[in-house]
Protein backbone atom coordinates (compact mmCIF):
# COMPACT_ATOMS: atom_id res chain seq x y z
CA UNK A 1 0.00 0.00 0.00
CA UNK A 2 2.58 2.46 1.03
CA UNK A 3 5.16 1.39 -1.82
CA UNK A 4 2.50 1.93 -4.35
CA UNK A 5 1.34 5.54 -2.85
CA UNK A 6 4.93 6.30 -2.95
CA UNK A 7 5.38 5.74 -6.24
CA UNK A 8 2.41 7.33 -7.57
CA UNK A 9 3.08 10.39 -5.95
CA UNK A 10 6.72 10.36 -7.35
CA UNK A 11 5.57 9.76 -10.97
CA UNK A 12 2.98 12.38 -10.87
CA UNK A 13 -0.09 9.93 -11.11
CA UNK A 14 -1.89 11.54 -8.33
CA UNK A 15 -1.18 15.15 -6.77
CA UNK A 16 -2.37 14.56 -3.51
CA UNK A 17 -3.13 10.99 -1.92
CA UNK A 18 -5.89 10.76 0.62
CA UNK A 19 -5.52 8.26 3.85
CA UNK A 20 -4.90 8.35 7.03
CA UNK A 21 -2.48 9.06 9.42
CA UNK A 22 -1.86 8.57 13.21
CA UNK A 23 -1.39 11.75 15.37
CA UNK A 24 -1.64 12.12 19.08
CA UNK A 25 -2.84 8.59 19.57
CA UNK A 26 -5.76 9.33 16.87
CA UNK A 27 -5.97 7.82 13.23
CA UNK A 28 -7.39 10.74 10.78
CA UNK A 29 -7.59 11.86 7.78
CA UNK A 30 -4.15 13.11 6.13
CA UNK A 31 -3.46 14.24 2.52
CA UNK A 32 -0.10 13.18 1.28
CA UNK A 33 1.88 14.70 -1.05
CA UNK A 34 5.17 14.36 -2.97
CA UNK A 35 6.60 17.27 -1.18
CA UNK A 36 5.95 15.64 2.50
CA UNK A 37 7.06 12.00 0.85
CA UNK A 38 8.22 11.16 3.82
CA UNK A 39 5.23 10.67 5.58
CA UNK A 40 3.70 7.93 3.60
CA UNK A 41 5.46 5.24 5.86
CA UNK A 42 2.91 6.12 8.27
CA UNK A 43 0.18 5.98 6.29
CA UNK A 44 -2.77 3.46 7.90
CA UNK A 45 -6.20 1.79 6.70
CA UNK A 46 -9.09 1.61 8.71
CA UNK A 47 -9.60 2.05 12.76
CA UNK A 48 -11.32 5.19 12.23
CA UNK A 49 -13.64 5.70 9.37
CA UNK A 50 -14.39 9.48 7.76
CA UNK A 51 -15.82 9.85 4.27
CA UNK A 52 -12.40 10.44 2.50
CA UNK A 53 -14.39 10.45 -0.55
CA UNK A 54 -16.40 13.59 0.81
CA UNK A 55 -13.32 15.40 1.54
CA UNK A 56 -12.19 14.46 -2.12
CA UNK A 57 -14.86 16.76 -3.26
CA UNK A 58 -13.75 19.24 -1.82
CA UNK A 59 -10.71 19.52 -2.95
CA UNK A 60 -12.04 19.09 -6.50
CA UNK A 61 -13.86 22.01 -5.85
CA UNK A 62 -11.29 23.87 -5.52
CA UNK A 63 -8.70 22.66 -8.03
CA UNK A 64 -11.12 20.76 -10.27
CA UNK A 65 -7.87 19.24 -12.33
CA UNK A 66 -5.90 17.70 -9.63
CA UNK A 67 -5.76 14.18 -9.52
CA UNK A 68 -6.54 12.47 -6.37
CA UNK A 69 -5.78 9.27 -4.85
CA UNK A 70 -7.96 7.86 -2.65
CA UNK A 71 -7.78 4.96 0.33
CA UNK A 72 -11.08 2.83 0.36
CA UNK A 73 -11.10 1.20 3.75
CA UNK A 74 -14.38 -0.53 3.13
CA UNK A 75 -16.68 -1.80 0.05
CA UNK A 76 -19.26 1.51 0.74
CA UNK A 77 -16.03 4.06 0.25
CA UNK A 78 -16.35 2.36 -3.19
CA UNK A 79 -19.79 2.52 -3.74
CA UNK A 80 -19.74 6.22 -2.11
CA UNK A 81 -17.04 7.38 -4.59
CA UNK A 82 -19.93 5.69 -7.66
CA UNK A 83 -22.54 7.53 -6.47
CA UNK A 84 -20.16 10.90 -6.51
CA UNK A 85 -19.19 10.15 -10.16
CA UNK A 86 -22.63 9.46 -10.79
CA UNK A 87 -23.96 13.29 -9.43
CA UNK A 88 -21.23 14.72 -11.49
CA UNK A 89 -18.94 15.41 -8.14
CA UNK A 90 -15.79 13.84 -8.73
CA UNK A 91 -14.78 13.23 -12.11
CA UNK A 92 -13.66 9.80 -12.28
CA UNK A 93 -11.22 10.18 -14.91
CA UNK A 94 -8.99 12.62 -12.00
CA UNK A 95 -9.27 9.78 -9.09
CA UNK A 96 -7.26 6.67 -8.30
CA UNK A 97 -8.10 4.62 -5.85
CA UNK A 98 -6.40 2.29 -3.01
CA UNK A 99 -8.47 -0.86 -2.11
CA UNK A 100 -7.47 -1.79 1.35
CA UNK A 101 -10.96 -3.36 2.43
CA UNK A 102 -11.04 -5.44 5.44
CA UNK A 103 -12.73 -3.29 8.21
CA UNK A 104 -16.11 -4.97 9.51
CA UNK A 105 -18.73 -3.01 8.78
CA UNK A 106 -20.12 -1.69 12.61
CA UNK A 107 -23.72 -2.81 11.59
CA UNK A 108 -22.15 -5.81 12.23
CA UNK A 109 -21.09 -5.43 15.29
CA UNK A 110 -23.48 -6.13 18.32
CA UNK A 111 -25.08 -3.35 20.26
CA UNK A 112 -26.08 -2.90 23.79
CA UNK A 113 -29.72 -1.89 24.31
CA UNK A 114 -31.55 0.16 27.08
CA UNK A 115 -34.46 -1.65 27.90
CA UNK A 116 -36.57 1.97 27.48
CA UNK A 117 -35.39 1.86 23.84
CA UNK A 118 -36.12 -1.18 23.67
CA UNK A 119 -39.47 -0.95 24.83
CA UNK A 120 -40.12 2.31 23.19
CA UNK A 121 -37.90 2.41 20.42
CA UNK A 122 -35.85 0.66 17.48
CA UNK A 123 -32.57 0.27 17.47
CA UNK A 124 -29.51 0.39 15.27
CA UNK A 125 -28.93 -3.34 14.80
CA UNK A 126 -32.76 -4.05 13.26
CA UNK A 127 -33.53 -4.97 9.61
CA UNK A 128 -36.39 -3.50 7.94
CA UNK A 129 -37.83 -6.86 8.66
CA UNK A 130 -37.25 -6.73 12.74
CA UNK A 131 -39.27 -3.31 12.53
CA UNK A 132 -42.04 -4.49 10.22
CA UNK A 133 -42.85 -7.23 12.50
CA UNK A 134 -44.19 -4.23 14.67
CA UNK A 135 -47.72 -3.02 13.87
CA UNK A 136 -48.03 0.05 11.83
CA UNK A 137 -49.39 1.90 15.34
CA UNK A 138 -46.59 0.69 17.07
CA UNK A 139 -44.01 0.90 14.28
CA UNK A 140 -45.45 4.55 13.58
CA UNK A 141 -44.87 5.52 18.18
CA UNK A 142 -41.11 3.53 17.96
CA UNK A 143 -40.42 6.14 15.32
CA UNK A 144 -41.47 8.54 16.32
CA UNK A 145 -39.97 7.98 19.98
CA UNK A 146 -36.74 7.90 18.09
CA UNK A 147 -37.59 11.03 15.99
CA UNK A 148 -38.52 12.76 19.16
CA UNK A 149 -34.92 12.74 20.45
CA UNK A 150 -33.25 14.76 17.34
CA UNK A 151 -31.39 17.36 18.28
CA UNK A 152 -30.85 18.84 14.61
CA UNK A 153 -27.20 18.99 14.41
CA UNK A 154 -27.49 18.33 10.94
CA UNK A 155 -24.58 15.61 11.64
CA UNK A 156 -25.81 12.90 9.96
CA UNK A 157 -26.38 15.18 6.79
CA UNK A 158 -22.78 17.10 7.19
CA UNK A 159 -21.22 13.55 7.51
CA UNK A 160 -23.28 11.88 4.55
CA UNK A 161 -20.33 11.24 1.45
CA UNK A 162 -23.73 11.76 -0.84
CA UNK A 163 -25.24 14.86 1.16
CA UNK A 164 -23.30 17.44 -1.19
CA UNK A 165 -26.57 19.96 -2.12
CA UNK A 166 -25.83 23.76 -2.36
CA UNK A 167 -29.07 24.41 -0.65
CA UNK A 168 -29.96 21.84 2.00
CA UNK A 169 -33.54 21.14 1.89
CA UNK A 170 -33.44 20.67 5.71
CA UNK A 171 -32.61 24.18 5.95
CA UNK A 172 -35.49 25.66 3.86
CA UNK A 173 -38.16 26.94 6.49
CA UNK A 174 -41.23 26.39 4.00
CA UNK A 175 -40.04 22.52 3.70
CA UNK A 176 -39.02 21.93 7.11
CA UNK A 177 -40.65 24.01 10.15
CA UNK A 178 -38.01 26.12 12.28
CA UNK A 179 -37.32 27.39 15.68
CA UNK A 180 -38.39 24.25 18.03
CA UNK A 181 -36.52 21.80 19.53
CA UNK A 182 -36.75 18.43 18.25
CA UNK A 183 -37.34 20.08 14.65
CA UNK A 184 -40.88 19.29 12.81
CA UNK A 185 -41.08 15.87 13.71
CA UNK A 186 -41.02 13.26 11.36
CA UNK A 187 -40.88 15.28 8.41
CA UNK A 188 -37.31 16.39 9.36
CA UNK A 189 -36.07 12.58 8.90
CA UNK A 190 -38.71 11.96 6.01
CA UNK A 191 -37.47 14.84 4.02
CA UNK A 192 -33.74 13.54 4.39
CA UNK A 193 -34.79 9.83 3.56
CA UNK A 194 -36.69 10.63 0.61
CA UNK A 195 -33.30 12.12 0.00
CA UNK A 196 -31.46 9.28 0.10
CA UNK A 197 -33.62 7.35 -2.41
CA UNK A 198 -31.05 6.19 -4.56
CA UNK A 199 -28.25 8.36 -3.32
CA UNK A 200 -27.36 6.33 0.25
CA UNK A 201 -24.84 3.70 0.11
CA UNK A 202 -25.14 2.43 3.62
CA UNK A 203 -22.06 3.18 5.14
CA UNK A 204 -23.70 3.90 8.54
CA UNK A 205 -21.53 7.36 9.12
CA UNK A 206 -24.80 9.08 9.84
CA UNK A 207 -25.72 7.29 12.66
CA UNK A 208 -22.56 7.16 14.10
CA UNK A 209 -22.32 11.02 14.18
CA UNK A 210 -25.92 10.99 15.55
CA UNK A 211 -25.62 12.15 19.39
CA UNK A 212 -29.31 10.77 20.04
CA UNK A 213 -28.68 6.93 18.70
CA UNK A 214 -31.41 7.38 16.25
CA UNK A 215 -31.54 4.31 13.90
CA UNK A 216 -31.45 6.48 10.66
CA UNK A 217 -29.53 3.88 8.65
CA UNK A 218 -32.42 1.05 9.13
CA UNK A 219 -34.46 4.28 7.36
CA UNK A 220 -32.40 4.58 4.45
CA UNK A 221 -32.21 0.92 3.74
CA UNK A 222 -36.21 0.42 3.81
CA UNK A 223 -35.85 3.66 1.49
CA UNK A 224 -33.36 1.90 -1.02
CA UNK A 225 -35.24 -1.42 -0.63
CA UNK A 226 -38.47 0.15 -2.45
CA UNK A 227 -36.03 1.65 -4.75
CA UNK A 228 -35.12 -2.16 -5.47
CA UNK A 229 -38.30 -3.41 -6.02
CA UNK A 230 -39.89 -0.68 -7.64
CA UNK A 231 -36.88 0.79 -10.09
CA UNK A 232 -34.59 -2.46 -9.89
CA UNK A 233 -32.13 -0.04 -9.17
CA UNK A 234 -29.25 -1.22 -7.29
CA UNK A 235 -27.68 2.48 -5.34
CA UNK A 236 -24.02 2.33 -5.14
CA UNK A 237 -23.59 -0.38 -7.30
CA UNK A 238 -25.32 0.37 -10.46
CA UNK A 239 -23.50 2.80 -12.95
CA UNK A 240 -26.55 4.28 -14.27
CA UNK A 241 -27.96 7.85 -12.59
CA UNK A 242 -30.31 6.77 -10.52
CA UNK A 243 -34.22 7.24 -11.27
CA UNK A 244 -34.56 9.96 -9.14
CA UNK A 245 -32.35 12.66 -11.33
CA UNK A 246 -35.44 13.47 -13.00
CA UNK A 247 -34.71 17.13 -12.25
CA UNK A 248 -34.86 18.09 -16.20
CA UNK A 249 -31.87 18.41 -18.67
CA UNK A 250 -31.49 21.85 -17.57
CA UNK A 251 -30.89 20.93 -14.19
CA UNK A 252 -27.11 21.27 -13.33
CA UNK A 253 -26.11 19.59 -9.76
CA UNK A 254 -22.89 21.75 -9.30
CA UNK A 255 -19.83 21.23 -6.98
CA UNK A 256 -19.91 22.78 -3.98
CA UNK A 257 -17.84 25.75 -3.27
CA UNK A 258 -16.29 25.72 0.21
CA UNK B 1 -1.46 23.80 -2.29
CA UNK B 2 -1.40 23.02 1.19
CA UNK B 3 -4.63 20.48 2.56
CA UNK B 4 -4.22 19.41 6.31
CA UNK B 5 -6.33 18.14 9.30
CA UNK B 6 -5.73 19.98 13.01
CA UNK B 7 -6.77 18.12 16.14
CA UNK B 8 -8.23 20.46 18.40
CA UNK B 9 -11.12 20.95 20.71
CA UNK B 10 -14.22 22.54 20.72
CA UNK B 11 -13.98 25.50 22.60
CA UNK B 12 -17.83 26.65 22.89
CA UNK B 13 -18.92 24.73 26.44
CA UNK B 14 -17.46 22.66 29.04
CA UNK B 15 -17.68 19.11 27.95
CA UNK B 16 -14.52 19.24 25.39
CA UNK B 17 -15.32 17.68 22.31
CA UNK B 18 -12.52 16.48 20.12
CA UNK B 19 -12.53 17.86 16.61
CA UNK B 20 -10.60 17.94 13.43
CA UNK B 21 -10.13 21.55 11.52
CA UNK B 22 -9.87 21.00 7.73
CA UNK B 23 -7.76 23.35 6.54
CA UNK B 24 -7.39 24.30 2.61
CA UNK B 25 -4.76 26.07 1.38
CA UNK B 26 -4.58 27.87 4.88
CA UNK B 27 -8.30 28.58 5.46
CA UNK B 28 -10.12 26.77 7.62
CA UNK B 29 -12.87 25.31 5.92
CA UNK B 30 -14.38 22.73 7.85
CA UNK B 31 -15.03 20.86 10.84
CA UNK B 32 -15.44 17.24 11.46
CA UNK B 33 -15.90 15.71 14.65
CA UNK B 34 -12.91 13.73 16.21
CA UNK B 35 -13.95 9.99 15.54
CA UNK B 36 -11.84 8.26 18.38
CA UNK B 37 -11.83 11.31 20.91
CA UNK B 38 -12.78 9.70 24.45
CA UNK B 39 -15.48 12.91 24.85
CA UNK B 40 -18.00 12.94 21.91
CA UNK B 41 -16.73 9.69 19.59
CA UNK B 42 -17.50 11.14 16.57
CA UNK B 43 -20.43 12.91 17.96
CA UNK B 44 -20.95 16.69 17.75
CA UNK B 45 -23.79 19.59 18.46
CA UNK B 46 -25.09 22.01 15.73
CA UNK B 47 -22.06 24.96 17.22
CA UNK B 48 -19.51 22.55 16.91
CA UNK B 49 -20.12 21.69 13.50
CA UNK B 50 -19.80 25.16 12.48
CA UNK B 51 -16.77 26.16 14.47
CA UNK B 52 -15.07 27.45 11.08
CA UNK B 53 -17.50 29.76 10.52
CA UNK B 54 -17.20 32.32 13.73
CA UNK B 55 -13.15 31.68 13.67
CA UNK B 56 -13.16 33.52 9.95
CA UNK B 57 -16.64 35.55 10.82
CA UNK B 58 -15.93 39.23 9.42
CA UNK B 59 -17.33 40.59 12.60
CA UNK B 60 -15.01 38.86 14.70
CA UNK B 61 -13.33 40.76 17.26
CA UNK B 62 -9.25 40.58 16.52
CA UNK B 63 -8.09 43.34 18.84
CA UNK B 64 -9.18 45.46 21.87
CA UNK B 65 -11.97 48.32 21.49
CA UNK B 66 -12.69 51.16 23.73
CA UNK B 67 -15.43 52.74 23.45
CA UNK B 68 -14.95 56.37 23.60
CA UNK B 69 -17.61 58.70 22.94
CA UNK B 70 -19.81 56.34 21.75
CA UNK B 71 -17.97 54.98 19.19
CA UNK B 72 -14.94 52.21 19.55
CA UNK B 73 -11.65 52.71 18.57
CA UNK B 74 -9.25 50.37 18.34
CA UNK B 75 -5.96 50.07 20.87
CA UNK B 76 -3.70 47.43 21.99
CA UNK B 77 -3.80 45.63 25.25
CA UNK B 78 -1.68 47.63 27.34
CA UNK B 79 -4.02 50.85 26.46
CA UNK B 80 -6.79 48.93 27.17
CA UNK B 81 -6.30 47.18 30.22
CA UNK B 82 -4.89 50.60 31.44
CA UNK B 83 -7.98 52.12 31.02
CA UNK B 84 -10.28 49.10 32.47
CA UNK B 85 -8.34 49.15 35.75
CA UNK B 86 -8.43 52.89 36.42
CA UNK B 87 -12.62 52.46 35.53
CA UNK B 88 -12.67 49.99 37.88
CA UNK B 89 -10.89 51.64 40.54
CA UNK B 90 -13.19 54.57 40.01
CA UNK B 91 -16.47 52.59 40.29
CA UNK B 92 -15.25 50.36 43.27
CA UNK B 93 -14.09 54.13 45.34
CA UNK B 94 -17.40 55.63 44.37
CA UNK B 95 -20.18 52.94 44.65
CA UNK B 96 -18.12 50.15 46.45
CA UNK B 97 -16.71 47.04 45.42
CA UNK B 98 -20.47 44.89 45.57
CA UNK B 99 -21.42 47.23 42.55
CA UNK B 100 -18.88 44.56 40.48
CA UNK B 101 -19.58 40.96 39.64
CA UNK B 102 -17.45 38.65 37.52
CA UNK B 103 -18.85 36.57 35.18
CA UNK B 104 -16.60 33.01 34.48
CA UNK B 105 -17.23 31.08 31.57
CA UNK B 106 -17.03 26.91 30.78
CA UNK B 107 -15.37 28.04 27.36
CA UNK B 108 -12.04 29.09 29.84
CA UNK B 109 -9.76 26.57 31.65
CA UNK B 110 -9.91 25.64 35.22
CA UNK B 111 -6.97 27.48 36.10
CA UNK B 112 -8.69 30.56 34.43
CA UNK B 113 -11.65 30.02 36.22
CA UNK B 114 -10.05 30.17 39.50
CA UNK B 115 -8.16 33.31 38.70
CA UNK B 116 -11.08 35.22 37.39
CA UNK B 117 -12.94 34.59 41.05
CA UNK B 118 -9.57 35.19 42.83
CA UNK B 119 -9.57 38.81 40.79
CA UNK B 120 -13.02 39.44 42.34
CA UNK B 121 -12.35 38.40 46.01
CA UNK B 122 -9.01 40.02 46.53
CA UNK B 123 -8.42 42.48 43.86
CA UNK B 124 -11.69 44.26 43.45
CA UNK B 125 -13.03 42.68 46.85
CA UNK B 126 -16.44 41.12 46.18
CA UNK B 127 -17.96 37.61 46.17
CA UNK B 128 -20.09 38.55 43.14
CA UNK B 129 -18.85 35.49 41.03
CA UNK B 130 -21.15 33.41 39.03
CA UNK B 131 -20.78 31.10 35.99
CA UNK B 132 -22.46 31.18 32.36
CA UNK B 133 -24.45 28.52 32.89
CA UNK B 134 -26.48 29.89 35.13
CA UNK B 135 -27.29 32.80 33.35
S1 LIG C 1 -25.64 5.45 5.63
FE1 LIG C 1 -26.01 7.56 6.25
S2 LIG C 1 -24.05 8.64 5.91
FE2 LIG C 1 -23.97 6.71 4.75
S3 LIG C 1 -24.67 7.26 2.70
FE3 LIG C 1 -26.47 6.55 3.85
S4 LIG C 1 -27.37 8.42 4.67
FE4 LIG C 1 -25.29 8.92 4.06
S1 LIG D 1 -29.61 15.29 -0.24
FE1 LIG D 1 -31.21 16.32 0.93
S2 LIG D 1 -30.51 16.18 3.04
FE2 LIG D 1 -28.74 15.77 1.74
S3 LIG D 1 -27.73 17.79 1.47
FE3 LIG D 1 -29.14 17.46 -0.25
S4 LIG D 1 -31.02 18.50 0.37
FE4 LIG D 1 -29.80 18.14 2.25
S1 LIG E 1 -27.54 13.42 13.47
FE1 LIG E 1 -29.30 12.69 14.71
S2 LIG E 1 -29.72 14.39 16.15
FE2 LIG E 1 -28.42 15.21 14.49
S3 LIG E 1 -29.89 16.07 13.00
FE3 LIG E 1 -29.42 13.97 12.34
S4 LIG E 1 -31.02 12.74 13.28
FE4 LIG E 1 -31.05 14.68 14.35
Amino acid sequence: MQAQVEQWLKEGTVDLFIGYKKIDGHVMPHFFTKEKIDEVKDLVAGQAHYSLEKIATKVAAEHPDMKIGILLARNCNQQALNVLTIWNQLNSDNIKTIDAFGDACPSEQAEDIAPYKQQNGLSKSMVPEDAEAFDQEQRFSRWMYEFSKCMKCYGCRNICPVCFCKECSLEHKDLVGTGNLPPEIPVFHLVRAVHMAGRCIDCGLCEEACPSDIPLRLLYRKVNEIVKDVYDYETGTSPDQSPFSVLGEKVVLETTKL
Amino acid sequence: MDYKFVPSVCPYCGTGCGVLFEVIDGKLAGTLPNKTHPVNEGKLCIKGWNMHEYVNSFMRLKQPLVKSFGRFLKTDWDEAIRITADRFKEIVEKHGPDSIGVLVSAKITNEENYLAQKFARAVIGTNNVDHCARL
